[in-house]
């Protein structure tokens, strides 16, 4: 084992205390249907004033918990499963669907990008921001492989996952855009698994397309994102 | 039981060719490069999907807690939030409403015509 400052026990209990939250909440959230009650967004708060008081620096625990997040691999190489069943069902009009998502992808890594550079000037915030509209597993080993700042993604992943589920659909309805497929794409593209869980209830037509574009859109931003952010850098340096 | 290990040795497979090629050729992480591979197996039928299925279906809706000890980070940017949480936020949203919007119009204009049913995958 790796762990030099602290005893396994205490590892085993850190991680033991994160699953149990988590599970807990996710639990519940299934049972009540809640879909603001995001086991993510509770354990967080939950922890956080946990290590603080007990002392625990995020070093020590990222380092007890290492068992979870080598997890992450393997649970990302799952996604392979939705992403072949997807492309199944595109095989008519994959080429412009994959056109449109890409231009998508492009002009929300740039304005995010350029934004966060203009109003922040941090590159590792901007980063973590260029990829909220992604699946959380792949942003955060996006954000890795750039030297962002994942936790920042994380997050930012759930506030474009709310912010869009939540206000997306009535703003749609609002500019005339009615077709499932114009919701199911635009909203699955911007707010991913969260707006696809909400898009489902109501309409399943439209939570299939918003699977569709939540994948394939996490899959062109990987090839996307390592070329463009090196052209859009010197622009703020 | 059997289907399970199925699963849990082609993902590791899969996995492990992803970080062949990771260290080989660079590009994408290893585990991207792995869920393609993954993904490109299913489709050769090298891998039947049958089997994967059920355990992968629980994998992806049990995956949310390995996010944790990377989301926690957050502990070390109070100081960042205090000064930039709105404009943050405000990024955010800003920028998600363009690309729901841009999607939305570009779907509708070539898109909608072509509606055809998908099945949800997860």
């Amino acid at each position: 084992m790796l762990l030099e400052n602290i005893n396994v026990v205490d590892s085993l209990m850190l991680t033991l205390l994160t699953l149990v939250v988590y599970q807990s909440v996710a639990w519940v959230q299934q049972k009540w249907q809640l879909i603001w009650l995001n086991p993510m967004m509770i354990t967080i708060v939950a922890l956080i004033p946990y290590l603080l008081l007990n002392n625990i620096n995020y070093a020590s625990y990222r380092q007890s918990t290492q068992g979870l997040n080598a997890l992450l691999e393997p649970a990302t190489v799952a996604l392979g499963y939705p992403l072949y069943q997807q492309l199944k069902h595109i095989k008519r009009y994959w080429k412009q669907l994959i056109a449109i998502l890409a231009l998508g992808v492009v002009l929300v890594i740039t304005i995010s990008f350029s934004l966060t550079m203009l109003l922040i000037h941090q590159k590792e915030i901007a980063i973590a921001l260029s990829l909220k509209s992604v699946t959380t597993p792949i942003g955060i080993a996006l954000t890795e492989q750039l030297q962002g700042d994942s936790s920042i993604t994380a997050f930012s992943i759930m506030i474009a996952g709310f912010s869009g589920a939540l206000l997306g659909p009535s703003w749609l309805r609002f500019i005339n855009i009615k077709s499932d497929i114009a919701i199911g794409l635009s909203v699955g593209s911007g707010s991913h698994v969260i707006g696809s869980i909400i898009l489902s209830k109501n309409n399943p037509h439209q939570g299939a397309y918003s699977s569709v574009a939540l994948i394939i859109s996490a899959v062109l931003t990987a090839f996307i994102i390592p070329v463009l952010v090196p052209l859009l850098l010197p622009l703020f340096s | 039981m059997k289907n399970i290990i199925y699963t849990i040795i082609a993902i590791s497979i899969c996995l492990t060719a992803g970080k062949l090629l990771n260290s080989a050729i660079a590009g994408l992480p290893a585990s991207l490069y792995g869920m393609l591979i993954y993904c490109f197996f299913l489709q050769l039928g090298w891998l039947t999907p049958d089997k994967v299925h059920k355990a992968n279906q629980w994998i992806i809706s049990h995956m949310g807690v390995c996010f944790i000890p990377a989301a926690v980070g957050v502990i070390n940017h109070f100081e960042l939030i205090k000064n930039y949480g709105y404009a943050i936020v405000v990024i955010i949203v800003f920028t998600t409403f363009v690309l729901i919007t841009f999607i939305g119009l570009l779907a509708e204009k070539y898109l909608s015509t072509k509606s055809e049913s998908v099945t949800k995958g997860y």
